[in-house]
């Protein structure tokens, strides 16, 4: 069965959003994204999942043999990815079917869905 | 789920962040000073942020606590030495994070009970005014949002904000975080039952706020009285008996609205809806008040309480014990609105009829008079006597100084009753 890559993007929520959250709402959220993973796990069509530091990342791009760093990838949009999950599915309307579920849709955030590439 | 489990339910796991805020700004007022409140505050969301931010994708540590008073206490700590303090962390501060360290792990529970009733006695200490300590504690020691706390009490946020870092100015003015011993400790523990009185009330008053929120603060109330009774210096007949008053309320909280949020009469409660483990927990504080020789409101209020969860229905209610407890509560100190529960009870033994005559006399009190539970008592024995016609008077009084949407659906809903009668 192909995996299924989950690129969650979002637009990082102000200061004052995060100041204003109380711990019970906090706790809410984490209780979302838990137990979608739980159920992802026990449907067993999890494999993987990880946390992208929010502060730092590059962009590195080769110029004439010699290469060029910047910094991003703030400076490339307001929108960045927080972290991505893998998942297996048969196809992409059973992959779409599982990141419905992801609450990350509910909190405003966007989901990217791709196939992975199998090794051969 | 049976009702019996949810009460401990939500004293573990519902409310796990919101105690977690509570003991880290608990412990971390302890190691560096309460008056450090606002930075301890903002270190303790930082954690909370943190988690937010990374638990979602499976990072989850295997001790949560233990992780977040770890993100807290070095986020505090950039936090001042950024802002050019860390002079004022001395050695002896220094020490105390090394022993914190070293403890981590295994004198959590007890560690962070006695920081907790620190901080409650912090937050009920005489220069924070009184009508700010139950917001002040509900927010440090409880870890409740300022927008919780506003739901709670029908207020706006920035009333309460204003409020809340006025009352920590105070906090920030030289407030010692210990225990208080010798004379100094009846008063200031008289003052933290009274704001956790206070609490406890404002979550079980039917007139404001919204439902779920008010029942949290009745079980944070609860969970306070607990600390301060689990502490050998602070634990006093008079807790056990404030615990046992909440514990015989608390049990019936889920059974006085239906699932519309309408009120329900006690004598029409399903007492199958109460928690018995409540129950049982106020029968045993209730047991331990009744050593030492002080009497307290708290004592008569407990056993009144204890006469209507105990009693096997509504018919077999001791209304003359119920009394004979009114009457020496209000041989105390008089209220008029304890004598309106008082001839509640006073006509349940001696009849409508004379509890109206009662009642007239306490209606010569101007305020009882614009009071809505006056007239719906009224309505209530007028009724009983048939005379519908005054009831229903009495009835639509009540409602037009009604505010409250599940009251004023009752007094339709009784309203409607007579007419049919009639």
């Amino acid at each position: 069965m192909p995996n299924y890559l989950l690129l969650l993007h979002l637009t990082p929520p102000t200061k004052d959003d995060l100041t204003n959250m109380s711990p019970e709402q906090i706790q809410a959220v984490i209780g979302d994204y838990m137990a979608w993973r739980n159920k992802i796990q026990d449907d067993g069509v999890y494999v993987a999942s990880s946390k992208l530091r929010d502060e730092g990342g590059k962009f590195l791009s080769g110029v004439n043999g010699d290469f060029r760093v910047t910094d991003g990838p703030y400076t490339e949009s307001k929108e960045l990815v927080g972290g991505f999950f893998v998942v297996s599915a048969e196809n992409y309307d059973e992959a779409v079917k599982i990141s419905q579920g992801c609450p990350h849709l509910k909190y405003g955030g966007r989901i990217e869905l791709r196939e992975i590439e199998p090794t051969p | 789920m049976t009702p019996a489990q949810t009460s401990q339910v939500s004293d573990s796991l519902d409310h796990l962040f919101r105690h977690h805020a509570g003991q880290m700004v608990s412990v971390l007022s302890r190691i560096f000073g309460v008056g450090n409140i606002d930075a301890i505050e903002d270190s303790v969301q930082d954690a909370l942020v943190a988690a937010l931010q990374k638990w979602p994708f499976g990072e989850t540590p295997d001790n949560p606590r233990a992780w977040l008073i770890e993100v807290a206490k070095n986020r505090l700590y950039d936090r001042l030495r950024r802002e050019k303090r860390s002079d004022s962390i001395d050695d002896e501060t220094h020490e105390l994070i090394d022993l914190h360290d070293r403890t981590r792990d295994t004198h959590f529970v007890g560690e962070f009970g006695e920081d907790e009733l620190k901080m409650i006695f912090a937050c009920c200490h005489p220069a924070v005014p009184p009508d700010s300590q139950v917001a002040l504690t509900l927010k440090t020691v409880g870890g409740f949002g300022v927008g919780e706390i506003a739901a709670a009490y029908l207020a706006k946020e920035e009333a309460v904000a204003k409020m809340l870092s006025r009352a920590k100015q105070k906090l920030r003015s030289g407030i010692r975080f210990e225990v208080p011993a010798g004379d100094e400790l009846k008063p200031r523990l008289d003052a933290a039952l009274r704001a956790l009185y206070m609490m406890f009330n404002e979550g079980y008053a039917a007139s404001t706020g919204e439902a779920l929120i008010r029942r949290d603060l009745c079980f944070e109330a609860v969970r306070l009285a607990r600390i301060i009774a689990g502490h050998p210096v602070t634990a006093s007949p008079k807790v056990h008996a404030l615990i046992a008053l909440f514990c015989f309320q608390a049990a019936r909280l889920s059974a006085r609205s239906d699932d519309r949020g309408d009120l329900v009469l006690l004598s029409e409660q399903d007492r199958s809806l109460w928690d018995k483990h409540m129950i049982a927990e106020g029968i045993e504080h209730l047991r331990r008040s009744a050593t030492g020789d002080e009497l307290s409101d708290y004592h008569l209020e407990a056993e009144i309480a204890s006469c209507y969860a105990l009693a096997e229905s509504f018919e077999t209610i001791d209304w003359k014990r119920i009394l004979k407890c009114y009457d020496l509560l209000q041989s105390g100190r008089y209220s008029p609105v304890v004598e309106l529960n008082r001839i509640i009870a006073f006509g349940r033994v001696n009849g409508a009829e004379k509890a109206l005559e009662e009642l007239s006399r306490l209606g010569e009190n101007y305020l009882m008079t614009s009071f809505n539970f006056f007239h719906l008592t009224r309505a209530y024995f007028l009724a009983e006597l048939r005379q519908n016609e005054r009831a229903a008077e009495a009835y639509r009084r009540a409602a037009d100084l009604t505010r409250n949407d599940a009251v004023a659906r009752f007094i339709q809903k009784r309203l409607a009753e007579i007419s049919k009668i009639s």
